[in-house]
């Protein structure tokens, strides 16, 4: 973030342990949800936010900002523990999540969310908006960079294949598309679901510059998204981020069954102590 | 509903919204009531196979691929592809049931379905699961429109069921029909209420579920429950209601519908689990206007705007569909 120096892993860590934290706190109100997305994706968003944005919490309508798109609106509880960490809330908002009248709905939305830029929640609509705000941005002159996190699943979805051939042929550069490679999806594994492999080779194919990484490693992620925004061809940027459902609880990690988790109370503590935190509730 | 309602409502944990299947207090459930009467349909029919766009455990069609591996294809989350595949299937002699949820089904398939299905006459039938407000999810997940979208399609029947009843007949019934269909369902645990009234599901045909002096509610899908169960309510206070439960909504039986509006003196209220526009009301308006009758019509329905998020209940009753606000609505109009 603009205000801040750097951050070293270890500081990066500890705040995306908080966000982890933080995505607990709302999952909990409900007794249930989208965790092992939110504890997986927690380390490429955290390093999204806290090292590669520019962004000002306090002023999320800055026009320099770049703009961070959500594309899996149900990906909201991953995505809020990220700004209430980052300040764009107060903490203590987060247990209203999903609640009526709160500014955090299940489903991730423009209108709701202080520094939320778009609703998404019909998937595969993100790559498309990322192409018209990158040309919007580049009309105006502007060097902010458009982030556009997908899931592994939205590959399956056409509107994102034809963002892609356009994004190449108007060398979107300003784009940086981290997609959670989580191999999960609503009906089961994704390659069961759906086989999208060979990934790289597919993007690499449509014109784009392309890594994968290790999505629950942070010096990686870090490289990555350095590399992503100082890469100098004209090219819209993939990060494919290979992450671990549930990461950081290690009951979590792994559950075949883990697109919508349901828990009892014991697990809500021991999932607390596996991050070594404990209940707010 | 009391303050105090409110009040609970908002502090008890919710039933997981993604799977919500709207069934009000006091009625017995029925699991997955579309899942197997695909099953029970398919041992006999193998031309019939399953599809879904990555929500076949959210649309109870997956018991339907664990029973017929080979029948059943999964899409992945390609709606359009799934839309415009199932043509393709319906062209080569087989009938595909494909599914997703309601809003997905209308919007995201709407020139697929219209070009690939809908004008070849192709033998599809496009399910849709979380029809209207049946999820707390915002307006992505709320499939308030999906009728309207249907209804202005040529060729398309559509139709919403209301209980679990209905849709074990419904599901045989369009397989018979030899042309596209656009149902929605209810998954999960259904609510089962119609075999209480002797009613037997027909393509096309309203039935009258109970008669009544004072009002004459003309209704759809799982607001016909909460029909029956607002009349069992203002009996209390001396209203006589009746309930008239149009399951097809297109094409309308519209000998039906004059039939009970004719008898005079009644309040003629319209209740849908849908936008104001261009549902259940606002068909029935318009063969009213065309008929010359000059009856007044009330509607409940959901408002022309992108509804709140939120929990459902709270919202249901927002919106004016729960069974306390439809009580509420006929007293103040009669
Ligand atoms: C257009 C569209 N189709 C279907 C859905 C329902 N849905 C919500 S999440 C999901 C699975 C998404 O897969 P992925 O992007 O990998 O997310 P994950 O399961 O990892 O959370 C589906 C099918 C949707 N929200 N939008
Ligand atoms: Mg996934």
């Amino acid at each position: 973030m603009v205000q801040e120096a750097k951050l070293h892993n270890s500081q990066l860590a500890e705040r995306a342990g908080r966000v982890r934290r933080n995505a607990l706190v709302m999952a909990e109100t409900q007794g249930q949800g989208y965790i092992a997305q939110a504890l997986g994706v927690a380390d490429v968003l955290s390093v999204a936010y806290f090292h590669a944005m520019q962004v000002r919490p306090e002023q999320p309508e800055w026009e320099e900002r770049d703009r961070f798109l959500l594309s899996v609106g149900h990906y909201g509880i991953a995505h809020y523990a990220v700004p209430a960490e980052a300040g764009y809330f107060p903490e203590d908002e987060l247990t209203t999540y999903a609640a009526d009248d709160s500014r955090l709905p299940m489903s991730g939305m423009t209108s709701y969310t202080p520094g939320a830029e778009m609703s998404g929640g019909s998937i595969g609509l993100g790559l498309p908006m990322a192409v018209g705000m990158s040309m919007g941005l580049k009309r105006k002159g502007s060097k902010s960079f458009v982030y556009i996190l997908m899931g592994d699943g939205e590959l399956a979805e056409g509107p994102t294949w034809e963002a892609a051939i356009s994004a190449a042929n108007y060398g979107l550069g300003n784009i940086i598309a981290p997609v959670d490679f989580n191999q999960v999806q609503a009906d089961g594994p994704s390659m069961k679901v759906m086989n999208t492999e060979p990934v790289v080779d597919k993007f690499e194919a449509f014109g784009f510059y392309v890594q994968r990484v290790d999505g629950n490693d942070l010096p990686s992620l870090v490289a990555a998204f350095d590399n992503a925004r100082e890469h100098p061809e004209p090219k819209p940027r993939i990060i494919i981020c290979d992450t671990k459902m549930g990461c950081g609880v290690d009951f979590l990690e792994g559950r075949e069954k883990s697109h919508f988790i349901c828990l009892g109370d014991d697990d809500w503590k021991r999932a607390y102590a596996a991050l070594g935190e404990r209940s707010k509730a | 509903m009391s303050g105090a309602d409110l009040k609970q409502m908002k502090t008890t944990k919710k039933a997981p919204d993604v799977t919500a299947s709207a069934v009000d207090e006091g009625h017995r459930t029925v699991p997955m009531p579309f899942g197997h009467a695909l099953i029970k349909l398919a041992e006999t029919r193998p031309e019939i196979v399953g599809m879904s766009a990555d929500l076949a455990k959210y649309t109870d069609i997956h018991i339907f691929a664990e029973r017929f591996p080979d029948r059943f294809y999964q899409m992945g989350m390609s709606e359009q592809l799934m839309a415009t595949a199932a043509g393709g299937l319906a062209k080569e002699g087989f009938v595909p049931f494909a599914t997703t949820y309601a809003t997905f089904a209308s919007r995201r398939c709407y020139d697929f379905m219209s070009q690939a299905v809908a004008e070849q006459d192709a033998n599809v039938k496009l399910i849709g699961g979380l029809p209207g407000l049946t999820t707390g999810y915002g307006p992505s997940h709320q499939a308030t429109d999906d009728i309207a979208i249907f209804r202005a399609m040529p060729n398309m029947t559509v139709i919403d069921p209301c209980d679990a009843y209905e849709i074990e007949q419904m599901v045989p019934a369009i397989a018979d029909y030899p042309g596209p269909v656009y149902t929605r369902i209810l998954r999960g645990n259904v609510a089962k209420v119609l075999d209480e009234y002797d009613y037997r599901f027909e393509l096309g045909r309203s039935a009258l579920l109970r008669g009544g002096r004072n009002v004459l509610i003309v209704s759809t899908g799982f607001m016909t429950m909460r029909a029956l169960d607002t009349a069992k309510e203002l009996q209390a206070d001396g209203i006589d209601v009746a309930v008239l439960h149009v399951p097809t909504i297109k094409p309308l039986d519209e000998t039906g519908i004059l039939r009970e509006v004719r008898r005079t003196g009644r309040l003629v209220v319209t209740a849908e689990n849908h936008s104001i526009i261009g549902g259940l009301g606002e068909a029935v308006a318009s063969l009213i206007g065309r008929s010359g009758m000059g009856v007044e019509l009330r509607q409940i329905a959901l408002p022309d705007r992108f509804l709140d998020a939120g929990t459902l209940g709270v919202l249901q009753h927002r919106y004016g569909i729960s069974r306390a606000a439809m009580c509420e609505s006929i007293k103040r109009w009669l």
